[in-house]
C-alpha cells in the first residue's frame, strides 16, 4: 500500500504553475482532490503558496546550485528542489525533515535517480546558505522574488511605500468573512466559532466582517452550507456600502462573478440587480452562492463593454463596476500573478477599463452613481483611468471616498496589508441630473 | 539489497491466490527482506508477497513516520473486524492512483512472525487498513477492485497513459 506524497504531487502542481501557465487556484483544485486528509491538503496549499511565492528567488539560487540546468528536462524534478529551498528557508521545516522528505519525493515522482542529486543539492545549500542567501539578497528581483518590470511600476506609482509593498505582497493573508446579516448577526457567528475553538476578530471598521488569523477550509467552518457567511476580503467588502444601493433601485453589478459583492447589496437592500458576467462557466458558481444565500438575482450572461447583447435600455440607478484587472494588490492571496502578469499586459487592461467605464455610463441614470472597483495597485488602471473617464464625459463628476486610504486622483487606494486588507481602489461617480 | 520488481495492474499474476507459508528457512528470511527494503525505497507503507511474484501469504508493512516499525505477518487471518472507516488508499501495484476506500475500523488478527512464531493482536486506524489491503492482495484482490467499473476502466486509461509517457521519455 501507498499513500499519495503531498511533496511529490506540489512539484508536478507547480511545474504546471510555473511553466504552462495554470493558475494556482485551478492547480490547487485539480491536486488536491488526491488527499482525503485535511493535513495534507493543507500541506499542499503551503507548499504552492510559498512555492510560487518565492520561486523567483529560489529558482536562482538552484539554477546557482546546478552544474546543468534541470528546468528544461525535468521541470518536475527541478520544482521539487525549489520546494526542498522553499521549506528550509521559508516554511522553516526543521533540515533533517525537509530533505529527507524532498528525496523521498524524488521516488514518489518516479524519479529515483534524482535522490542522490536531491539530496546533494540541498545539503550544499545548508553548508553555503548564508552566503547565497546575502547574494541573493543582493539583487531586487530576487530579495522580492518579484519581476522586475512590477518592481519598477511600484516604485514609481507608490515612491514612498515600495518597499513595504513588497513586503505585504509576500505575506500571508488573514482570511476575512462576511456574515451574511439576512441569517445570523456578527456577534452569534462569532460565539458558533468560538465554541468550535476558531478565534476570529471583529474589525470595528466594517460591520459585518470577521477575520480569522489562520487560513483554512471554509467549507468545514460552521454554517457554511447554510450561507451564514461568503468569503470576502476586507477591502471588498466597502463596495455595497459606497453603491448605497436602497430598496426599489434598478442596479447593475457589471462583472458580477463569482457574485461576492452582488450578494453583498442584495443582502442590505430589497433591489432589482442584475449581475452580469461575460464568462458563462463563471455563472453556475455564482448562482450557487446566490442559492446558498438564500438571494434572488437576474443573472445574466454578457459583455459589460457591448450593451447591445444583453441591454434592455433601462436605465440602472446605481452601477457598479469591479473591473478585470492586474489583480496586482491581491498578490499576497495570489502569489502567481508574479509568474504570469506581464508588463505589457496593464496597457492592455487599462484600456479595457476605459472600454468598459465608456460602454456603461450611458446606462447610468442622470443623478446615478456608478462605483468603480479594482483590486490593482497600479495608477494606470486606477486614477488615470478615472481621469480619463472624468475628461470624456462632461456629466461625470468624481465624489470624495469616505475611507480613510491613500488619495489616488479622484479616488482612493488601500495598499497590499493596510489594516490587514488587499490592495484595493475605490471611485465614485455621479452623474448630473 | 537488490530490489525486488513489483507487478502493475492489470498483470495477471495479481489475480493469483497465495498459499501458506510452510519452510521459515533462509530464503524465507531473505525474501522477507528484500520484500522490506522494496517497500522502503518505493516508498510503501505495506507490500503483500503477491506484489512481488511470491505467492506465499506473507505481507510486510511500516506505517511509522520514521519507518523503524516493521511489521511481518505470515498465514495472517482477521479473526474479528468492527466499524468502518474511509481511507484514501494508493497501492505500490497501481501508481499514482488514489482513491477513497471503506474497510473495517478495528480487526483482530492472527498470524506467525517472521520466525514461525504465533502473534495476535489487536489494532485500527492506518495499520488495520495497510493489513486489510495488502490481505487483500494474498487473494488476488486489489483496492481498484472496490471503485465503481467506470472508475477502474479511468484507472486502468490512466495507468496505460503513464506507462506510454514513461517509454517515450
Amino acid at each position: 500500500m501507498s499513500q499519495a506524497n503531498p511533496r511529490a504531487l506540489a512539484a508536478q502542481a507547480l511545474s504546471r504553475i510555473v511553466h504552462d501557465g495554470v493558475s494556482l487556484r485551478a492547480a490547487f483544485a485539480t491536486f488536491s482532490t488526491t488527499f482525503s486528509d485535511a493535513r495534507d491538503r493543507a500541506l499542499l496549499s503551503a507548499l504552492l503558496h510559498a512555492g510560487a511565492r518565492w520561486w523567483l528567488r529560489f529558482d536562482t539560487a538552484l539554477t546557482g546550485l546546478l552544474e546543468h540546468p534541470l528546468h528544461e528536462r525535468e521541470p518536475q524534478v527541478h520544482a521539487l528542489l525549489v520546494l526542498g529551498l522553499v521549506q528550509l528557508e521559508i516554511l522553516g521545516l526543521p533540515e533533517y525533515a525537509a530533505v529527507a522528505a524532498t528525496v523521498e519525493a524524488t521516488r514518489a515522482l518516479g524519479k529515483p535517480k534524482f535522490a542522490n542529486l536531491t539530496n546533494a543539492i540541498l545539503r550544499r545549500w545548508l553548508r553555503e546558505r548564508e552566503a547565497r542567501n546575502a547574494a541573493l539578497d543582493a539583487d531586487a528581483t530576487t530579495r522580492s522574488a518579484h519581476p522586475r518590470w512590477l518592481i519598477k511600476s511600484i516604485a514609481a506609482d507608490w515612491p514612498d511605500h515600495a518597499d513595504a509593498i513588497l513586503a505585504a505582497n509576500n505575506a500571508q493573508a488573514p482570511l476575512w468573512l462576511r456574515v451574511n446579516s439576512r441569517r445570523i448577526t456578527r456577534e452569534e457567528l462569532a460565539a458558533k466559532f468560538a465554541a468550535t475553538d476558531i478565534e476570529v476578530e471583529l474589525p470595528e471598521a466594517l460591520a459585518q466582517a470577521l477575520v480569522l488569523g489562520q487560513s483554512l477550509d471554509v467549507t468545514r467552518l460552521p454554517g457554511y452550507a447554510d450561507g451564514w457567511f461568503s468569503v470576502q476580503d476586507g477591502a471588498a467588502q466597502f463596495a455595497a456600502g459606497l453603491l448605497d444601493a436602497r430598496s426599489g433601485m434598478r442596479v447593475l453589478d457589471a462583472c458580477a462573478a463569482p457574485g461576492g459583492k452582488a450578494a453583498h447589496i442584495l443582502e442590505g437592500a430589497e433591489v432589482d440587480l442584475v449581475a452580469l458576467d461575460r464568462d458563462p462557466q463563471r455563472l453556475p458558481r455564482m448562482l450557487e452562492n446566490f442559492a446558498r444565500l438564500g438571494l434572488r438575482a437576474d443573472v445574466r450572461e454578457g459583455d459589460a463593454g457591448d450593451p447591445s447583447t444583453w441591454w434592455d435600455g433601462r436605465h440602472f440607478e446605481r452601477i457598479l463596476l469591479d473591473a478585470p484587472c492586474s489583480a496586482s494588490g491581491i498578490i499576497r492571496r495570489q502569489p502567481d500573478i508574479k509568474l504570469h502578469r506581464r508588463a505589457s499586459d496593464i496597457p492592455a487592461l487599462a484600456a479595457q477599463q476605459a472600454r468598459l467605464l465608456d460602454a456603461l455610463w450611458p446606462m447610468l441614470a442622470p443623478g446615478g452613481r456608478l462605483v468603480y472597483a479594482t483590486c490593482s495597485l497600479l495608477v494606470a488602471e486606477n486614477a488615470a483611468c478615472i481621469g480619463g473617464v472624468l475628461a470624456r464625459h462632461a456629466d461625470a463628476a468624481g465624489r470624495r471616498v469616505p475611507l480613510g486610504w491613500h488619495a489616488a486622483g479622484a479616488g482612493m487606494q488601500n495598499l497590499p496589508g493596510e489594516a490587514g486588507m488587499d490592495g484595493f481602489f475605490y471611485a465614485i461617480l455621479d452623474k448630473s441630473n | 539489497m537488490t530490489m525486488l520488481t513489483i507487478l502493475e495492474f492489470p498483470d495477471p499474476r495479481l489475480r493469483t491466490k497465495a498459499q501458506p507459508v510452510m519452510a521459515f528457512d533462509v530464503a524465507l528470511q531473505g525474501l522477507i527482506d528484500a520484500m522490506l527494503a522494496t517497500m522502503y525505497a518505493a516508498p510503501g507503507i505495506g507490500l503483500a508477497a503477491t506484489q512481488v511474484n511470491v505467492h506465499r501469504q506473507l505481507l510486510v508493512a511500516d506505517v511509522s513516520e520514521e519507518k523503524n516499525q516493521p511489521l511481518v505477518l505470515i498465514n495472517p487471518k482477521i479473526t474479528l473486524q468492527t466499524g468502518q472507516q474511509v481511507y484514501q488508499e494508493g497501492c505500490l501495484s497501481v501508481p499514482g492512483i488514489y482513491a477513497d476506500v471503506e474497510r473495517a475500523d478495528r480487526i483482530e488478527v492472527q498470524a506467525l512472525d517472521r520466525h514461525g512464531r504465533p502473534v495476535q493482536f489487536g489494532t485500527d486506524g492506518l495499520l488495520a487498513v495497510c493489513i486489510q489491503h495488502e490481505m487483500d492482495h494474498l487473494v488476488g484482490k486489489l483496492f481498484v477492485d472496490y471503485l465503481s467499473p467506470l472508475k477502474r476502466e479511468m484507472v486502468r486509461k490512466k495507468l496505460e497513459k503513464q506507462r506510454r509517457t514513461a517509454s517515450v521519455a
